[in-house]
């Protein structure tokens, strides 16, 4: 059973208890393309690479944080990626020493606990994306996207 | 993987789904949104003429300003005929208050809150429980209303008024608004005439700020609009980043960054000077609201950390800098205010019999504020721009001094701080509340003195045979509330005990008979809740009614910063049996009338007439009633209770939509046309002859009692921190809703206290960890933050959490002048507890105060 057949008998099967479809029809139903955003030994702690996912115009970070995240992938367990669109108004994110910053109206997030909006005017925790290694060239591969990125209806 | 179930879409409201114009129902500021609602399955399309945004959403929405469409502003509830519904509750494109849509943490999850079985919200109350026997059993309205009023009509024939006490919101917003208010005013006031009620944050009737108007300035007489003018904003006592997030982040800010000068440009006077605004924070702690302008530039701030207490003596001190370097604003102290009180401000307050090196050292003492900062804040606050231009300036003070020590003489001299340099009455001044919640108060006359009776310590002392609580949770809100919920248990236990050896009667009319006759013998208390869940304080009631809330009954309420009316539309139906609060009293209040009546008693009967509404706008106009004739000029306009809405309808609230008005609302007496109040006192003061009634501040002796205690006898040392305490930004008061939404309680998973780095070290606690604080009054487990936002000897807390408060630690002490408590300042201890639990395991270690 692939993950949109399971979607579909969980929409069943809830509707049945009185849940209303549309209740679960937009969680984690999407399947995503994979891209390849850099090499592990290219990541210093700290130093965040941009790139874009999970559409070409969705600006997402990577950082190793030098410490464990949730989720996180590589030895040590602290590479995370995130949408870096503010989930409050959408403006970008920056990496600020242990956590990262909205410019406009200053949300903090904390990109070792799932992207937590720790303070600020943001309530939605930043998507996180879903990373793994490819063993074969070392490569992180972004793979999935948690949560609405910001000023989409749906995630691409 | 996720700590909280995530979406990547979301439906689309259709072109044909119903818009609604709405309030945010949480803080003071009063965002307008606007919500969608549409039939299950029914979802409109990507372009703008297939959906109701009228938005182009195969697009990436722009930042700032585009559709903030988040997952928690979406949901599904069911309606009373079982159709399952969509409700989109999106920041409204047209307010005046939340511009570009901007939305705070609170406002945006709206749509998290309503009832829907698909969400934890499936906890509300739908149906009135009646403790039988020793349990919370469901029962009918009927019965549930046939004992209330039996008890009431019992209790007040037997033993009077002032055995019946009750605790109720006087909310506008989610709350309540005028609706609900003058409901409670009526069946209590008018019909019960009680006088042991109180307000729902502390343990009297009072208005938390007599000091300023009895000055003859209602608190909320400022517009937001001089957030954006001002040359000077003072915040005091107010941590308006996490607590009227869009009013700082939309009004404060732009001026503090330069942005509103043309805006300035065109209010000010020509050549008068331009200037982005200065920023003053008088907190003790270093929170957001003074990091955030500080990391854009330090230069125009500056940061007042006075000594907990002791703020009515350092704004007096700030006053008389400002009178000593000759910035007292001259016309307005002759032209403006009383000649005779101002000789006891000058003797009193300000001291002129003391000579200004020894009363700023002294201030300097008791406040712990350098006399440099003292005077640099006069300067800040009243240093006039030019020899022809007076300075501007707005200050704004919230619950750091309102529940402060000595409350009465702290609030009227900071308001007179702010007339002797003239800052009030003109645009970009004022002196006036932040707010917490909104206001939409309406009432008869309290018909109580003053000062009003601490309702909690008559309860406690044994007093009182019903107790209403009303849209409030003493047990986590009333100060020393551990000692209150115990005791409150103790004598709602009683009177179980007394009744339930084994079976009770098993009519209504055995049922009440055998509830009064336990009532009239021993310490028994019979407690009712009226909310929208079974809160802590209900699982002691007898009698619990389920509340429709916000969305599920049309309301109007007011915002703090501008006083800005507007209509918050009904959208949903309320839960199973739920019904608003006027419902519920106009119920009980039509049923004493009719037994008053059928007893033969129309005199009694006639004091619950007019219950009879139809419909939400039924109460509204009837609460009209309690305003003054308000076909006056702007003049006559300044003494109208701030509130006055008078010859307003749901009509006229509906056509005018965000843009709302401003109250109070007179009818001009040349036009005959309802004109709103943009700003007050330009013109006088809302006393008799119009002038500001001084007043002297007692000198100070000290702490209380209540506190003192802890300052000797070894107790300094048993108890060595201050504790203050206040609010975050991520919870809403008790978190009654947010207690339900899994991405609040995963970011404040427990309530905590923020310690200083140098006290942790000491006592070996790292942010994380968790720790009992704890008194003579009371205990509390806390999770701890190791911040530097308290100096070295302080520690804060939340106030309250849905998993324990810090008001058990408060003292018992109250200002005699208002009974208001000084919730923010006492002595504790703290100790470290041994292991972890995995529900705090999702807290950020990491600074919300620190910028950059």
């Amino acid at each position: 059973m692939n993950r949109r057949e399971f979607v579909k008998v969980a929409v069943v099967t809830t509707a049945a208890a009185g849940v209303p479809a549309s209740a679960l029809a937009g969680i984690a139903g999407r399947t995503y393309a994979p891209a390849r955003i850099a090499k592990v030994s290219q990541l210093a702690v700290g130093v965040p690479v941009s790139f874009n996912y999970p559409d070409a115009q969705s600006p997402a970070l990577l950082v190793k944080l030098g410490r464990s995240a949730l989720g996180g992938v590589g030895p040590a367990g602290d590479i995370v990626a995130f949408s870096a669109l503010c989930t409050h108004m959408g403006c970008p994110v920056q990496l600020q020493r242990d956590h990262f910053l909205c410019p406009c109206h200053y949300s903090k997030f904390d990109p070792a606990l799932n992207g937590q909006a720790f303070q600020g005017l943001a309530t939605q925790y930043l998507p996180q994306i879903r990373l793994r290694i490819d063993e074969a060239t070392q490569e992180i591969v972004a793979e999935g996207v948690d949560g609405l990125v910001w000023g989409r209806i749906e995630n691409a | 993987m996720s700590l909280y179930e995530r979406r990547d879409s979301l439906p689309i409201p259709p072109k044909d789904a119903r818009v609604q114009s709405t309030v945010c129902q949480y803080c003071t500021v009063g965002c307008g949104y606007t919500v969608y609602t549409w039939p299950e399955g029914k979802n409109g399309g990507l372009a703008p003429g297939e959906n109701a945004f009228k938005v182009d959403l195969a697009k990436p929405q722009p930042a700032l300003g585009g559709l903030p469409y988040t997952e928690s502003m979406w949901s599904t509830v069911q309606r009373a005929d079982g159709q399952w519904m969509n409700v989109a509750i999106v920041p409204a494109a047209d307010s005046p208050i939340n511009l570009l849509r901007d939305h705070s943490s609170r406002g945006g999850t709206n749509a998290q809150t309503t009832c829907s079985d698909a969400r934890p919200t499936r906890d509300r109350l739908r149906y009135p429980l009646l403790r039988i026997g020793d349990a919370l059993e469901p029962v009918t309205w009927d019965e549930a209303l046939s004992v209330l009023a039996a008890l009431l009509k019992g209790t007040w024939d037997k033993h009077g008024a002032d055995q019946i006490c009750a605790k109720a919101t006087d909310h506008g917003g989610g709350g309540g608004g005028f609706e609900n208010n003058y409901a409670i005013g009526k069946l209590f006031f008018t019909g019960l005439q009680m006088k042991n009620v109180a307000i729902h944050n502390r343990p009297a009737y009072n208005s938390e700020v007599w000091g300023s108007r009895d000055r003859g300035v209602h608190e909320l007489h400022y517009t937001a609009e001089d957030a954006r003018l001002c040359d000077t904003l003072v915040l005091w006592g107010a941590n308006s980043y996490e607590t009227a997030s869009v009013f700082y982040t939309e009004h404060m800010l732009p001026n503090f960054k330069g942005s509103t000068e043309p805006e300035k440009k065109a209010a000010f006077a020509p050549g008068e000077p331009l200037e982005p605004a200065r920023m003053i924070v008088v907190d003790p702690r270093k929170t957001s609201s003074v990091a955030i302008p500080a990391m854009i530039d330090p230069d125009r701030v500056l940061h007042l950390r006075p000594n907990l207490g002791t703020d009515c003596v350092l704004a007096n001190a700030v006053a008389r800098a400002l009178w000593e370097r000759g910035y007292a604003d001259k016309a307005m102290v002759e032209q403006r205010t009383d000649a005779a009180s101002f000789e006891e401000y000058k003797s009193k307050s300000l001291g002129l019999g003391v000579p200004l090196d020894r009363f700023l050292a002294d201030a300097a003492k008791i406040t712990g504020v350098s006399r440099e900062q003292i005077e640099k804040a006069a300067d800040w606050i009243a240093k006039p721009k030019s020899d022809r231009h007076r300075r501007r300036t707005l200050v704004l003070y919230e619950k750091g001094m309102i529940w402060n020590y000595r409350n009465y003489d702290t609030i009227a001299s900071l308001v007179q701080m702010a007339v002797l340099g003239g800052n009030i009455g003109r645009a970009g001044t004022g002196c006036g509340r932040q707010g917490g919640h909104q206001e939409g108060y309406v009432r008869p006359p309290y018909p109580g003195s003053r000062p009003p009776v601490n309702v909690d310590k008559y309860l406690i002392e044994g007093h009182g045979k019903l107790y209403w609580v009303i849209g409030t949770n003493p047990y986590l809100t009333t100060p020393r509330a551990q000692q209150f919920r115990k005791r409150i248990h103790e004598r709602t236990l009683a009177l179980t005990h007394a009744l339930a050896k084994s079976g009770e009667p098993g009519t209504t009319e055995g049922r009440t008979k055998a509830i009064l006759a336990a009532l009239a013998k021993g310490d028994g208390l019979f407690m009712v809740v009226s909310d929208l869940y079974l809160t802590d304080t209900a699982r002691d009631a007898h009698l619990v009614l389920p509340a429709a809330g916000w969305g599920e009954m049309n309301l109007t309420s007011i915002n703090c910063n501008s006083r800005l009316l507007r209509l918050y539309e009904r959208f949903m139906d309320p839960p199973g049996e739920a019904k608003a609060d006027w419902d519920i009293l106009a119920s009980v209040g039509r049923r004493l009338e009719e037994a008053y009546a059928k007893e033969g008693k129309p005199a009694d009967a006639k004091r619950f007439a007019g219950f009879d509404w139809k419909s939400d706008e039924d109460v509204f106009l009837a609460g009209a009633g309690e305003f003054p004739d308000n076909a006056v000029d702007e003049a006559g306009a300044e003494s109208l209770p701030c509130e006055t809405y008078k010859g307003v309808t749901y009509a006229l609230l509906r056509s005018l939509g965000q843009q709302g008005i401003q109250t109070p609302v007179r009818k001009d007496p040349a036009t005959g046309k309802l004109v709103g109040t943009r700003r007050r006192y330009g013109l006088r003061f809302a006393t008799a002859d119009g002038k500001l009634k001084w007043h002297g501040a007692d000198p100070w002796t000290g702490y209380p009692a209540e506190v003192d205690k802890y300052l000797k006898g070894g107790k300094e040392k048993e108890f060595p921190f201050w504790l203050t305490t206040g609010r975050n930004q991520t919870l809403w008061q008790t978190g009654y809703h947010d207690r339900h939404i899994a991405e609040k309680m995963l970011t404040v998973p427990m309530p905590y206290v923020e310690i200083h780095p140098d006290d942790a070290k000491a006592l070996d606690v790292k942010s994380g960890d968790l720790v009992e604080v704890f008194n003579e009054e009371g205990n509390g487990t806390f999770q701890a933050r190791v911040v530097d936002s308290p100096r070295p000897g302080m520690i804060f807390a939340l106030q309250y959490h849905p998993r324990g408060t810090s008001n058990s630690l408060t003292s018992a002490y109250t200002d005699p002048k208002t009974t208001i408590p000084w919730y923010k300042g006492t002595r504790v201890a703290v100790r470290k507890l041994r292991g972890t639990l995995k529900v705090a395991a999702t807290a950020t270690a990491l600074a919300g105060n620190e910028y950059p």
